[in-house]
């Protein structure tokens, strides 16, 4: 049954000056972010899985970006079926270039991990395809944002490095459940280490975002006014800043120095995991649109002279 | 195309013949009239500013679509093919003046009672799934006629024409009555041009 209030909801938005953006965000809108945090979790694994030698992380990887990813953006289409399209645009488009991505990193991947071909030179073709899938896959959800002039707030230069940094802090998070519910399966206190110095970068490179929203223009202001004491910040404040800041660096101290239990570590991987989630979440809802009423020319007497109103 | 802010009477007359023509659902406004009031008390004026997709040089819309959905006419219109269209509504977040509809539900003017032979006729040509917007009524243009709401505005406020012919009516009006676009610094070159009210 179709919604009305979504119809009121729209007709409304028309005629605001600030239009917040919700075709990204509301109803199956929510399933581009939900894309975009598990494509950025699965190639974050992948890095890591690699670094620490660790094969069912990369199972994990494969499965995560393929499933959980590609299903959700599958799922937010439109029209699905037609979604092969999304490739042949690359020169121009983000999207094609993060599919592109996601089909190059999965093909190598899968190639990749398959029994006896690994220490072959086609798997060292393989993998030198997954890690450029993997790396196309970390940036381009941050240029995807970017290039939206239109939403002042995305389009910050820094939006880029904040994607890739908290993509590689949802991997880091999500090897980190896993160690604690496999056990020792790869060297934990390397992988912590790793995270916390993500998780305090990751700080630095938010309160910098938001610093930067402040100078970039009203519509900027707005959004960030609405992320910080509007309808969003109880997401942004225990989500973005309790989650995935607090809880990860004062457990990631405690455990540098005196090592955490499995429970404990499996708590700080989920709970940078649900940070990570909403910092995108956060990011995307707060978009606000440019407003289409700048400052008009003064007005005129039919004489041409400047009249005041 | 060229919009007279002086002459605009806000009838919103091009929005309803826009509906007409096109039988967009409801939600869907190509053509709309944004109220505004400007100033402060008491020196204040309601000023009413009729908009529609702005056709810019540099669409950022054509650059994002990643199926090749959103094209530019050698002419300047830009259209979208329906069967191209993948919904992915990129298109929707980089447009600077909020003249792209994502056809998410199929709403209808009168719920509950489902479509009538009216309103199935003209939702045959907007189906759910896909991003819409107004492409100049490129069927009446390539008759030869105006846009409806070019026709239909009774104070001919509305100028359509040829941007690149320095003769033509539109370009007479933006050299002599110092015509504006919206948000140029967006950097998109629209082609509508409002003269000053």
């Amino acid at each position: 049954m179709p919604s009305i209030d979504a119809l009121d909801q729209r007709l409304q938005d028309l005629m605001l000056p600030y239009r917040p953006q919700r075709e990204w965000i509301e109803g199956r809108g929510l399933l581009i972010v939900i894309a975009h945090f598990f494509s950025g979790v699965g190639a974050g694994v992948w890095l890591f899985s690699l670094a620490l030698d660790y094969d069912a992380g990369l199972i994990i990887s494969i499965v995560v970006t393929a499933v959980l990813a590609g299903g959700a953006h599958l799922a937010f289409l439109g029209r699905w079926q037609r979604s092969w399209r999304m490739i042949l645009r690359p020169h121009s488009s983000w999207i094609s270039r993060g599919l592109l991505g996601i089909i190059l990193f999965l093909a190598g991947a899968i190639l990749y991990v398959l029994p006896g071909v690994r220490d072959s030179t086609f798997g060292s073709a393989m993998l030198a395809v997954s890690i450029l899938g993997m790396a196309l896959i970390l940036v381009y959800k941050g240029f995807v944002y970017l290039v939206a002039r239109a939403i002042p707030f995305w389009n910050i230069s820094l939006l880029p490095f904040l994607y890739v940094a908290y993509a590689l802090r949802g991997g880091a998070a999500l090897l980190l459940v896993v160690a604690a519910a496999a056990g020792e399966v790869f060297d934990i206190d390397l992988l912590e280490a790793i995270k916390l110095w993500v998780v305090v970068s990751s700080a630095a490179l938010v309160l910098l975002y938001l610093a930067l929203a402040n100078n970039a223009g009203a519509a900027a202001r707005r959004s960030l006014h609405e992320l910080v004491a509007g309808s969003i910040s109880p997401a942004f404040y225990g989500g973005t800043i309790f989650l995935g800041l607090v809880i990860p660096i004062a457990l990631g101290a405690i455990g540098s120095t005196a090592g955490l239990w499995r429970g404990l570590l499996a708590f700080v991987g989920l709970s940078s995991l649900a940070g990570d989630f909403f910092v995108q979440y956060c990011i995307v809802k707060a978009g606000i649109y440019l407003p289409i009423v700048g400052e008009l020319p003064p007005a005129r007497s039919h004489r041409g002279r400047p009249r005041l109103f | 195309m060229v919009i007279d802010l002086k002459r605009c009477i806000g009838c919103h007359a091009c929005q309803v013949v826009c509906k007409a023509e096109n039988g967009t659902r409801p939600g869907t406004l190509w053509a709309r009239v944004l109220e505004q009031e400007l100033g402060t008390f008491p020196n204040v004026r309601r000023l009413s500013l009729p908009l529609l997709c702005q056709h810019c040089r540099l669409a950022p819309c054509v650059e994002v679509c990643p199926t090749g959905a959103t094209q530019k006419r050698a002419d300047g219109i830009v259209t979208i093919d329906p069967d191209k269209c993948v919904g992915c509504r990129y298109c929707v977040m980089v447009c600077a003046y909020g003249s792209r509809y994502y056809q998410a539900q199929d709403w209808t003017y009168f719920p509950g009672n489902g479509v009538n032979p009216y309103e199935a006729l003209a939702y045959a040509k907007h189906p759910t799934g896909i991003v819409e917007k107004c492409d100049f009524c490129l069927s009446r243009v390539e008759r030869g006629l105006q846009p409806a709401c070019v026709a239909a505005c009774p104070a001919n406020a509305r100028t359509f024409g040829d941007l690149h012919d320095r003769q033509s009516e539109v370009s007479r009006l933006i050299d002599e009555r110092s015509a504006f676009r919206l948000r140029e610094e967006a950097g998109t070159c629209p082609s509508i041009f409002y003269l000053p009210p």
